[in-house]
């Protein structure tokens, strides 16, 4: 009896290692223990990758439609142009500096500036909501990206956490200058903080995604894309 | 004198002029010194937004087609719109270069464009409008500045390089590039600003165009006339595709040669595209132009790849297939003909009858046609006397039912002596050789013609003796035909008629009694004699029956038998012995006809028949011949029916179909409606066997 019981051990563990290694090489399906889910590498930047694009998409798309509200508005325009509040976050500006910094700290700092957005995009959502004027393409647009947001958030830790497991934590908590509330200002005020605001998103959804995009290049294919 | 001091006057005008100028630079100067701190970040927000209302240039940089991503841009009040009062003090060389500086005019100097191609340099170009002093190297300056992490460059830098981007450009390499940072640079000369810009250069991003431009053909339609082409390209070198700092995408046009509309194809995110259907004897030509994604701004066109296809054969075209209709009307008529010749020439009667069936000729045998023009009557009437056929249609029902005549006592006699004895008696040879004989003509009626097949044989076979039985039992003499006839033509008694009928009744004394088939039956044969013999009165009754109709194919079609309802009757009032005698046997005896399945069917349900023998013998008893509905009503009875449907006309009679044994004869059945097994036509007196089977089952 008991050599049949440590038959079916063995037999059972040979299973499960053998389904691990297969699982790992073969197929991209995250293998889960204890609710935390593996996936490989690439699989995770690919995912992250492609959520950051359509956010950048979708920042883009709702910065056109507000913005053909005002295409003759020039002196609106002029007015609206603000400083965005993440700026202070120092963020690399060009491609060199971007592939200088080392990934770990890039990641965290990726992970900042989605992380910073996140309020912002709740705010934005019910801003939106409340201009009866705004297209339904861009009050959809508005929640899509707020949704999207997380979930890369999401994925950016995880990441994080299977790539430079030690580095979490050392995420970089911006001081959020508070984009100006909206609440209780004229029409038109209201309308210049949206689209600085929106304007400010499509930089930053830019940034993020020009930077994941470097980052897979570098940890993924170790340069060799 | 005078002119010295004139001379001297105009110096000095000239030099208070230059100094009034100078310090109004000066104090134009100072006065932009002052207001415009840079380190001050809202006043130069302000300055840019100013600047930017009143100054139409920025129209320029928007694209005729697509909107331009400079919006963001757009004309604000220009910086130079305070200066302008001051300028109106300037010199008059400023107020000529700057007449009016609320409106941008062509003939302005200004910025044109400010490009990155890859995202990583950007160069911005401008134009000397319509001041060609401008354009001698060092007359025009750009100063730019960059804000970096909330601060402002504290100064304006001149633009890094003037060369590389060509004629009136300033370049920016991407050392001095930032993406996400806004700059603006200005356009001035000798430190007059002649135009102020502001961006970011993630908004300038317009690439190079696409280059190595080529085709492949995919694949040719069979009729070689149109073809689908690949077309592939590389994207501009100058973009970092493969490390994802920038992503493009492209749009394809694409058109014939001497046409003037481009198909456009697009935006694309690969590097090839497929064009179907394009004409092969035709010559395209194809660009391709790349755009960052997200953005609106396309790149100029690539070189215009010219598509030219190999000739083709002409003879290769295929689609003049055509259906071969002539050579298959060919075939058609020489197949026809054939078959007609085989169908003329051929000596087969076979073929001939199968290809040109006979015309039944209005033709009665034996008699000479000229005799019927001569008017020699006895002659034809003796002649007629033979054939049956003569006078299908002179009697109807109704007629018929004129000559019934109930003679009970002499169908006593005859049916001791006469008829009855003939019938049951063994002359089952003579009959068969009757039967069998198909040229006699003799006491027979012909009621085919000999050329008919084997088939009509038979149908004349049971013509015959369907014709032959055709004595309605109370009428026999007008039920044979035959036997009327001679009646008819010589007045003869009934005794007289009967012996002329002698034939007929031979034959029908003969065939009669001979049972169907099986051995059984045979065997039953001889006691069957006695169960007629006792319904006497009925017997001569039921021996017969009337013709109602005579068949196109020359059989008889008998009237229904009216004695199965006083058969039925006497059924539940006397119990007949027979009753407890297989069903068979009750057939065989008292009917000489009976269809094979019915007899199949009375020996397979043996212990059924009391119930049917109940009405089986009465009905045996009456009609000698079964018909097919009294078939079927025995079939009924097996399922307890003891009424049949009395209004129901039952043929008395079923033709022969053939003789199988001394004893046996088969009847046919007709057709009948399988769903209306019960009811038949009354004209339609047969039943065919198989149509039978599937009654009684």
């Amino acid at each position: 009896m008991n050599s049949q019981g440590s038959d079916r051990k063995g037999t059972l563990l040979l299973l499960v290692m053998s389904n691990l290694l297969f699982c790992q090489n073969v197929h991209p399906l995250p293998i889960c223990h204890n609710g935390n889910c593996q996936m490989t590498l690439q699989e995770l930047f690919d995912r992250v990758i492609m959520l950051s694009h359509y956010v950048y998409m979708m920042s883009a798309d709702m910065f056109i439609e507000f913005e053909k509200r005002y295409a003759q508005d020039h002196e609106f325009i002029a007015k609206a142009i603000n400083d965005c509040p993440t700026s202070s976050l120092a963020t690399p500006e060009d491609k060199e500096e971007a592939q200088q910094v080392p990934p770990e700290v890039l990641l965290n700092l990726i992970l900042s500036l989605v992380h910073s957005w996140n309020g912002p995009l709740f705010q934005l959502v019910t801003e939106v909501d409340g201009i009866h004027e705004a297209s339904d393409a861009i009050i959809s647009r508005a929640k899509e990206i707020g949704e999207q947001n997380k979930r890369l958030l999401e994925g950016i830790e995880k990441i994080l956490s299977q790539a430079y497991p030690e580095a979490k934590g050392n995420e970089i908590y911006s001081v959020w200058s508070q984009f100006p509330s909206l609440q209780g200002i004229d029409e038109e005020s209201r309308d210049l903080a949206l689209y600085n605001k929106i304007r400010c998103l499509r930089r930053d959804s830019h940034k993020v995604d020009n930077y994941l995009k470097l980052l897979r290049c570098r940890i993924v294919h170790n340069n060799n894309c | 004198m005078l002119k010295v001091s004139a001379l001297l006057c105009v110096c000095a005008a000239a030099w208070c002029s230059q100094t009034l100028a100078a310090a109004a630079v000066v104090a134009a100067a100072g006065g932009r010194s002052d207001g415009g701190n840079f380190l001050d970040e809202k006043q130069w927000l302000t300055t840019i937004s100013q600047y930017d209302k009143e100054v139409g240039q920025w129209n320029k940089f928007r694209d005729e087609v697509e909107d331009d991503y400079f919006r963001t841009w757009s004309p604000g009040k220009p910086f130079d719109h305070v200066t302008p009062v001051t300028l109106g003090r300037a010199s008059p060389i400023l107020q000529r270069i700057i007449p009016d500086l609320g409106t941008r005019s062509p003939g302005q100097p200004q910025f044109t464009k400010c490009r990155s191609p890859e995202l990583e340099t950007f160069s911005c170009y401008w134009t000397v409008g319509n001041y060609q002093d401008l354009k001698t190297p060092g007359s025009v300056q750009v100063f730019y500045a960059r804000r970096i992490a909330h601060e402002w460059t504290q100064e304006w830098k001149e633009c890094p390089d003037y060369v590389t981007a060509g004629e009136n450009s300033c370049y920016f390499n991407s050392s001095y590039t930032s993406i996400w940072i806004p700059y603006c640079i200005k356009l001035t000369t000798h430190g007059d600003l002649l135009d102020q810009k502001c961006f970011t250069v993630d908004e300038i991003v317009q690439p190079d165009p696409p280059i190595g431009l080529n085709w492949t053909l995919l694949n040719i339609s069979l009729t070689g006339i149109h073809g689908d082409i690949q077309v592939r390209w590389q994207p501009p070198p100058s973009a970092d595709i493969r490390k994802g700092w920038i992503a493009l995408e492209y749009e394809v046009q694409f058109k014939e040669v001497n046409e003037t509309k481009w198909k456009v194809t697009g935006p694309l995110w690969s590097t090839s595209v497929p064009l179907y259907s394009l004409r092969l004897e035709k010559e395209y030509e194809v660009r391709v132009r790349s755009r960052q994604r997200n953005l609106e701004k396309y790149s100029d066109f690539s070189d215009v790849l010219y598509i030219t296809f190999p000739q083709m054969n002409a003879v290769t075209c295929e689609e003049d297939f055509r259906f071969p209709w002539f050579l298959i009307i060919i075939f058609g008529i020489f197949g026809v003909a054939v078959m007609l010749f085989v169908v003329i020439f051929s000596k087969q009667q076979r073929i001939k009858m199968l290809i040109l069936p006979p015309v039944p000729v209005p033709k009665i045998k034996g008699i000479d046609p000229d005799l019927l023009k001569e008017g020699k009557l006895e002659e034809v009437n003796t002649i007629l006397g033979v054939h049956d056929n003569y006078k299908p249609d002179l009697y109807n029902d109704d007629s018929w039912v004129e000559f019934i005549e109930l003679d009970i006592d002499d169908a006593d006699e005859k049916s001791e002596g006469s008829d009855t004895d003939r019938l049951l008696s063994d002359a089952h040879e003579k009959s068969l050789n009757i039967l069998g004989a198909k040229d006699d003509d003799s006491g027979r009626t012909s009621c085919y013609d000999p050329d008919i097949l084997d088939t009509d044989f038979h149908t004349s076979d049971m013509c015959n003796g369907t014709s032959e039985f055709a004595q309605p039992q109370q009428l026999k003499e007008e039920a044979d035909l035959l036997c009327l006839d001679q009646k008819n033509l010589k007045n003869s008694s009934y005794g007289a008629s009967l012996g002329s009928l002698h034939p007929c009744v031979t034959l029908t004394a003969e065939d009669k009694p001979q049972p169907l088939l099986s051995d059984e039956t045979e065997s039953t044969h001889q006691p069957a004699s006695t169960p007629i013999s006792n319904p006497a009165s009925l017997a001569n009754i039921d021996f017969y029956a009337q013709v109602s109709d005579i068949t196109p194919a020359g059989s008889v079609v008998l009237s229904p038998g009216q004695k199965i309802k006083a058969g039925i009757a006497q059924c539940n009032s006397q119990p007949q012995p027979e009753v407890a005698a297989p069903c068979q046997e009750n057939h065989s005896m008292n009917s000489a006809y009976f269809c094979e399945s019915d007899a199949k069917k009375c020996i397979a349900v043996a212990p059924h028949s009391e119930v049917t023998s109940c009405v089986k013998p009465s009905f045996n008893q009456e009609d000698i011949y079964i018909t097919t509905e009294s078939l079927t009503t025995t079939a009924r009875m097996e399922t307890a029916e003891l009424a049949p449907d009395a209004e129901m006309p039952v043929p008395d009679y079923t033709t022969v179909h053939t003789v199988q044994s001394p004893r046996g004869l088969i009847l046919n059945a007709t057709a009948l409606r399988l769903p209306d097994k019960k009811k038949f036509l009354s004209s339609c007196g047969y039943v065919s066997t198989d149509q039978l089977n599937k009654i009684m089952q």
